[in-house]
């Protein structure tokens, strides 16, 4: 059987053997025997060391709590996936990449903070002074302020304070907290002092936040949070899978479908002749002159 | 926007008959194509409004439920991914021994080395992507070879209910298995690990955690059938001890596949995470595949357009025995796709709920 790796690359990360996967240096197999759990893994993984009790104790809440999350974009997109009855894998693939720019954007949060905290640094001010400084710079360009909000949860999102919570509770607080918190109450203040209405943190203001205190990077963080919400993605495909009906238009369902035909409503332009070959030059430089069409360019 | 009225819609398809359309106008068609319906289909008030159906979870704008638990009150408590991965996929809380039985699982599944992967996400950070891409598109690597943890768990319970239904025991239908599979990529008994114990031990704690049930006492009839049925040295690889202690621990082959493919995907975002660090980026155009690689057709010229009528070779076959010579000659092809026969089986196996969305309800 051929065991040649399939790229070759210089890894820090891992190597393996016929006699054993190592990773970091440790032995797998030697992990878990002695009782490492797997939230210690992740610590290995990424960061190279075996985290205090109080890190791994705040990383496997932060990840439980954000495990399921019932229908967001990532389930969507494995259940609409599904549809199609792939292999499951490909399900749980999609819902992974919906991670993004707007849904549960880990990394741009981390970024943010610590873009911010260097400027800090730099400047001399201190974190509460720069916390300001971010809330007023986004909210003066009108950028959302990362961690703050979500279109669910509108009066605050049930899993975000009590991460915070647990972070204090488990005595992890450092500066990610300190300017978190702060930049939480310019926030508000802000908002308020706008005659707007409250906006709660959301999970990823406080989870990554709690990520970040325990060491994690603005990508390890954003990998863990995406990949863990795979998890139950995988699982509300396979209820689809096992349970709901393939393709989603059927009209034998007794409650209309994902994509039954009445489910689409249409607002580009009307109906129109399909000009025929000899009519089309002519046809197509009048569309490009009359310039129309442009306001429906995506 | 609905069905668009009756008299744009006779305008509309009056002026397309006129003209013609191409053959639309066929009376072969199996209806007239120029007295059709033009606009979208209005809502249905008859059934029962679309949805999202779920067994798994709910929430609303102040609390998240899996399987009836509030996700913030099982972490308040002190419960985990792994025990939240027992309520999404079982509707119940583990057992003490479970949950430490599946953290083993998962640790030994986090990482691999550079095998597919880390290999597909390590490509993907490449092309300067999200990591979230990278991580995504690693999950496509389980198959039914690479962690074939589907295919593994499904053989396995068919041939226990073949034993149960023709009354075979455990070394009858474990024997069958292995002259049914003894080379197939998911039997889970391999020379790959004749060296590293990794798979024993696993199999060891989940005795000693007292996890072990039908489907390892099954396991391990099939790895002594298959020590006798191969002729070079096997034994128990990582597939095999992984998915049968997933399946004792309740799991189904779709879970278990689900499950250790997301397990090893965090891996793999420390794989991208590295290449982006190590390796940078390649662009469009930018690899090479050398012509040493290539045992395709000789260089040749590109005959004149004027040429193509004494060049060209249709592929029509008028006879099943002309279809059949063609359909052997092109197995030659590399890249055609004649030498793969497989079945895109729906792996759902059945479809629809029924019972649900009654405009009763």
């Amino acid at each position: 059987m051929d065991r040649d790796p399939l790229i070759r690359r210089k890894t820090s990360i891992s190597y393996k053997t016929e006699e054993k996967t190592v990773m970091r240096g440790y032995n797998l197999s030697d992990l878990a025997e002695e009782g490492y759990s797997f939230y210690d893994a992740m610590f290995v993984l990424f960061q190279n060391r075996i985290p205090a009790e109080e890190e791994e104790k705040m990383l496997k809440y932060e990840m439980g709590v954000f495990l399921e999350h019932s229908m967001s974009p990532s389930a969507v997109g494995a259940i609409g996936v599904s549809a199609g009855r792939p292999n499951l894998p490909v399900c749980v693939a999609a819902a992974i990449s919906t991670f993004g720019g707007v849904h549960g954007p880990g990394a741009a949060h981390g970024y943010m903070l610590n873009k911010y905290l260097e400027r800090a640094e730099k400047e001399g001010k201190t974190i509460d002074e720069m916390a300001k400084t971010l809330v007023d710079e986004y909210m003066d360009a009108k950028k959302p302020v990362m961690g703050m909000g979500q279109p669910q949860h509108i009066d605050s999102d049930p899993r975000a304070e009590p991460i915070h919570l647990k972070q204090e509770e488990l005595g992890l607080e450092g500066v990610y907290l300190e300017f978190q918190r702060a930049v939480e109450k310019y926030f508000h203040a802000r908002r308020k002092a706008d005659g707007r209405s409250y906006v709660g943190v959301n999970v990823v203001g406080s989870g990554n936040t709690a990520l970040m205190e325990i060491g994690f990077s603005p990508n390890a963080g954003w990998c863990i949070g995406s990949v863990v919400r795979g998890f139950s993605c995988a699982a509300h495909a396979l209820f689809n899978m096992k349970k709901g009906r393939a393709w989603g238009a059927s009209r034998n369902e007794p409650m209309v479908q994902m994509i039954d035909l009445s489910m689409i409503k249409y607002i580009g332009p009307e109906d129109r002749i399909v000009p025929k070959q000899d009519e089309r030059q002519e046809y197509a430089k009048k569309q490009k002159e009359e310039g129309e069409y442009k306001k429906w360019v995506i | 926007m609905g069905y668009l009225d009756k008299e744009k819609t006779d305008k509309l398809n009056q002026e397309k008959r006129d003209r013609g359309i191409g053959n639309l106008g066929s009376p072969k068609n199996p209806f007239d194509y120029y007295a059709r319906e033009y606009g979208t289909v209005p809502r249905d008030t008859k059934r029962a409004p679309f949805q999202w159906v779920s067994e798994v979870a709910y929430k609303n704008v102040h609390r998240i439920v899996t399987r009836g638990y509030d996700t913030t009150e099982l972490m308040e408590e002190g419960y985990g991914v792994i025990d939240v991965l027992f309520i999404d996929y079982q509707a119940r809380i583990p057992t003490i021994e479970e949950e430490k039985m599946l953290n083993y699982v998962m640790i030994m599944a986090l990482e691999d080395g550079l095998s597919s992967p880390a290999a597909i996400s390590r490509i993907v950070a490449r092309s300067k992507t999200f990591l979230t891409q990278a991580c995504g598109a690693s999950i496509m690597a389980f198959g039914h070879a690479y962690g074939a943890y589907s295919a593994f768990g499904n053989r396995l319970e068919d041939y226990l209910k073949k034993a149960e239904s023709e009354n075979l025991t455990l070394q009858q239908a474990a024997e069958r298995l292995v002259n049914d599979n003894l080379y197939d990529e998911a039997l889970g008994v391999s020379s790959l690990m004749l060296k590293d114990a990794a798979a024993k031990r696993m199999i060891a704690r989940a005795k000693k955690l007292g996890i072990a049930g039908k489907y390892i006492e099954f396991t391990e009839a099939v790895v002594e059938a298959a020590k006798s049925a191969s002729s070079e040295p096997v034994d128990i690889d990582m597939l095999g001890a992984t998915g049968a202690v997933m399946l004792d621990l309740g799991f189904s082959p779709e879970a278990t596949w689900a499950i250790l493919a997301v397990t090893r995907s965090f891996a793999a975002g420390a794989h991208y995470i590295e290449e982006v660090e190590r390796e940078g980026t390649t662009r469009l155009g930018q690899p090479l595949t050398p012509k040493e690689d290539y045992d395709g057709p000789a260089d040749r010229p590109v005959p004149p357009l004027s040429e193509r009528p004494a060049l060209d070779r249709s592929a029509i076959c008028k006879t099943p025995a002309e279809w059949k010579k063609r359909f052997e000659s092109m197995k030659s092809v590399r890249g055609s796709g004649f030498a793969i026969v497989e079945e895109i089986e729906d792996p759902s196996k059945k479809s629809g709920i029924k019972k649900v969305g009654k405009l009763s309800d």
